[in-house]
């Protein structure tokens, strides 16, 4: 019974110390002077995996926010402040929330999708606070926003490179290894980005799709590109998925491939052509200058223009990675060439104007139907890119030439 | 001159305290050492832990209150399976049995919610989370008193059983799943928090207290009553010290067993129960490790139930104080927390070893000293 009692009286008094510290006032100055507010700028973040990784989807959005604070002049050891290894459970990820509010951070960047609900909740919470959430589709008027990339756009760069190599090969079968498949808007438009850009150079090439069903899956990610290779007679691999693990079952078969992510001619130096990537820096930038130019995080949502950031190879946020010696001659010129009609914004992937890339690189371009692989015609022939909504949301099908192997 | 490992016959506490006070600064001392390695000052880092970053901390409330939500479940896993423990009947799937409550009173929630009040949904999902709970225990408990399996194995075995099904109702968008958001078209768990939402008690200020560290609390009493002082609470323990004696005494130790079990697996249950009536959704990690650590607990504590809660709340604070401190020092990560509490359990453990034995010196053919 004493034992209890004196647990009972340690419970007590550890309350009464925490809530002491509770009542201890913020110090919350407004109307400081630029300088200052740069200073006291705090960032935090909710990473899924550990920040000190060195590879992969946790390591990018890391290596994109410190660069980004070191470009802005902030200094990321002492006005970062991470929560790390949160699963995608809203109870872990709102007490993870607290504890950067608590850190009195400015702005939060959640970066996996699940976090959706649990940052909406939070900031209904926390108005003082900006919640951007990488992935999501859900927002508010002011202090909530979501930011992807148009990383079809990439893909459409990486499958000239693809389709340039099938020419010079002379094997029209190209295989693809992809987390998921149409049930997922964001898996089906960078396959049909890729699709497109590879059948732009080589209009007999057929894309064969494999799909795992999971996220991180090394083992079937390289069992699925050798299948490819073995059963599909695939010449060049490209990959939605986490590892280079499709890149060095190519390269040890002899083939080829676009990675995804990061630049994996280090892992697969043989085979690699070029990688899809994201620069996350380019968006991290953006909104940490909004957030320290708002004022007050209410108003973060109209400074950034804003509630969804969907930032393409204009901004630099996606690109291919350094071509690779593999690469057939003049992809350079040729990725050159359509790069320059996107960022102009005088053509976009998913519109009635297909292009026509010769093995000399130069880009041609007439009006034709975008035809989904059921022969139904999602944008006629002359006719205007589809909606961003739907490239983000309800793309559900592959285009014409892309089998589900 | 040798050295000689000798039984004590009787330990002080005062030598005890001191042993087990040793354990845990020779842990922090490691933890020192490994923060050092890496450029952090070891006192600011444990300055931080130890308050769980809620000194001048503008929503300290918050986090202590988030504490205790991790430490409900932890303190009432680690006390059901203690009283498992004290049979002798290892009951490694505290895990399993956690997802199988949680998914138990999320289906309450889900089907019976929207028709009854709230304290009544409440009750029937604490009940259907022990039920389901205490028969996936039991389980392993038939299978050992029917042919004599071996219930490490299979309590673990099940664990991965019950979490593959929670994943599978996780990843599986159809008609019949109701656990999951029908507008999303990534699967993604629904909150049933406007149907279940256990009570806060309010305090005066922000801080609120949720009702289920008062239950907790309370449960600990009883099953210290229980295990001390009722016809039961004997039984378990004549039948951890040896089954043979119990069956010779004339206990029907099948039945006692089979009872005891269910009652361990209800218990953790429950505690599935309290996470998921607080947190309002499912989370394929909604059991927090709480089946692990609890094993570690219960052993802290060494099956006593009134420790249990103390080193529950230790524990605990390692855990929240740790994640606290790492958001400020960028260099460590969420895996320190777990290096220092493998260190106390461990040590905690030889200093168990140095209070029931006693190192001695011995002189060349000369007797044993002590």
């Amino acid at each position: 019974m004493k034992k209890i009692i004196a647990m009972l009286l340690a419970c007590m008094m550890l309350m009464c110390f925490v809530s002491c510290g509770g009542e201890t006032p913020s110090d919350n100055p407004s109307g400081v002077p630029a300088d200052d507010a740069k200073a006291d700028f705090k960032v935090g973040a909710i990473y899924i995996n550990s920040k000190n990784d060195t590879a992969g989807y946790t390591f990018a959005h890391h290596n994109g926010i410190t660069t980004a604070m070191d470009q802005l002049g902030l200094n990321a050891d002492t006005q970062l402040f991470i929560v790390d290894e949160v699963p995608e459970d809203k109870e872990q990820v709102l007490a993870a929330v607290d504890t950067l509010v608590g850190k009195d951070v400015d702005i939060i960047f959640g970066i996996s999708f699940g976090y959706i609900d649990a940052l909406e909740e939070a900031a209904a919470e926390y108005p003082d606070v900006i919640f951007s959430h990488a992935t999501g589709y859900k927002s508010n008027e002011t202090n909530f926003n979501n930011y992807f990339g148009r990383a079809y756009q990439a893909r459409y760069l990486s499958g000239i490179a693809a389709g340039l190599k099938t020419l010079e090969t002379g094997n029209n079968n190209v295989g693809y290894v992809a987390a998921y498949g149409t049930e997922y808007a964001e898996t089906a438009s960078g396959i049909n980005g890729f699709a497109l850009g590879v059948q732009a150079v080589n209009p007999e090439a057929k894309v064969f799709v494999k799909k795992l069903g999971n996220w991180a899956d090394e083992v079937n990610e390289s069992a699925f590109a050798t299948e490819l290779i073995d059963s599909f007679d695939c010449g060049v691999i490209a990959q939605h998925c986490d590892s280079a693990q499709p890149q060095i079952a190519a390269e040890k078969a002899g083939k080829f491939g676009c990675g995804y992510n990061s630049d994996m001619t280090g892992d697969a130096p043989k085979a690699h052509l070029t990688a899809a990537i994201w620069n996350w820096d380019v968006y991290y930038s953006t909104a940490m200058q909004a957030a320290m130019d708002c004022g007050t995080a209410d108003k973060f949502v109209a400074t950034m223009g804003s509630s969804a950031y969907y930032g393409g190879l204009k901004e630099n946020f996606v690109d291919v990675s350094p071509l690779s010696e593999n690469c057939a001659p003049n992809t350079d010129t040729a990725i050159a060439a359509v790069r320059e009609l996107i960022v102009s914004g005088e053509w976009d992937v998913f519109s009635g104007v297909k292009l026509s890339i010769a093995a000399d690189g130069t880009v041609t371009k007439a009006d034709a139907d975008l035809v989904d692989n059921n022969g139904n015609v999602i944008v006629a022939a002359g006719g205007a890119s589809v909606e961003d909504s739907v490239i983000t949301g309800t793309m559900n099908y592959f285009v014409a030439g892309v089998t589900e192997a | 001159m040798g050295l000689r490992i000798t039984k004590r016959n009787h330990c002080p506490l005062w030598q005890k305290i001191v042993f087990y006070a040793a354990a845990i600064v020779i842990a922090l001392l490691i933890g020192a050492v490994i923060l050092i390695s890496i450029g952090v000052n070891p006192l600011d880092y444990y300055y931080q832990m130890f308050t769980m970053g809620t000194v001048g901390n503008r929503i300290g409330y918050k986090t202590f209150m988030n504490y205790l939500n991790d430490f409900v479940p932890l303190a009432l896993t680690a006390v059901a399976l203690s009283l498992a423990f004290k049979m002798k009947f290892w009951n490694i799937g505290g895990e399993g049995q956690f997802i199988m409550g949680a998914i138990g009173a999320a289906t309450v929630a889900f089907q019976v919610g929207p028709y009854t009040p709230m304290w009544i949904t409440l009750i029937l999902m604490c009940l259907a989370a022990m039920l389901l709970a205490g028969l996936y225990g039991l389980l392993a408990a038939w299978l050992k008193v029917k042919f004599n399996t071996n219930e490490t194995l299979m309590t673990l075995m099940l664990n991965y059983v019950a979490l593959y099904i929670l994943t599978f109702i996780a990843d599986t968008k159809a008609d019949w799943n109701f656990f999951l958001q029908e507008q999303s078209t990534r699967p993604v768990f629904k909150d049933f928090s406007e149907f279940a939402a256990f009570p806060a008690i309010p305090t005066g200020g922000k801080f609120e207290l949720n009702i289920c560290v008062i239950l907790t609390l309370i449960i600990g009493a009883l099953v210290y009553i229980y295990l001390k002082y009722t016809k039961h609470g004997y039984e378990i323990g004549v039948i951890g010290d040896s089954a043979n004696t119990a069956r010779y005494a004339g206990m029907k130790v099948n039945r006692i067993v089979l009872r005891t079990v269910f009652f361990s697996a209800a218990l953790i249950g429950l505690a599935a129960a309290f996470k998921v009536g607080t947190t309002g959704v499912l989370s394929t990690t909604i059991t927090n490790d709480v089946g692990w650590t609890g094993i570690i607990v219960a052993w802290l504590a060494q099956l006593s139930t009134p420790i249990i809660f103390v080193a529950s709340a230790l524990i605990s604070i390692l855990g929240c104080g740790c994640t606290e401190a790492n958001a400020s020092f960028g260099q460590v990560s969420a895996d320190f927390a777990d290096i220092l509490q493998g260190a106390i359990l461990f040590l905690v453990l030889v200093a168990d070893f140095f209070t029931r034995f006693a190192i001695t010196r011995t002189k060349k053919g000369g007797k044993v000293n002590g």
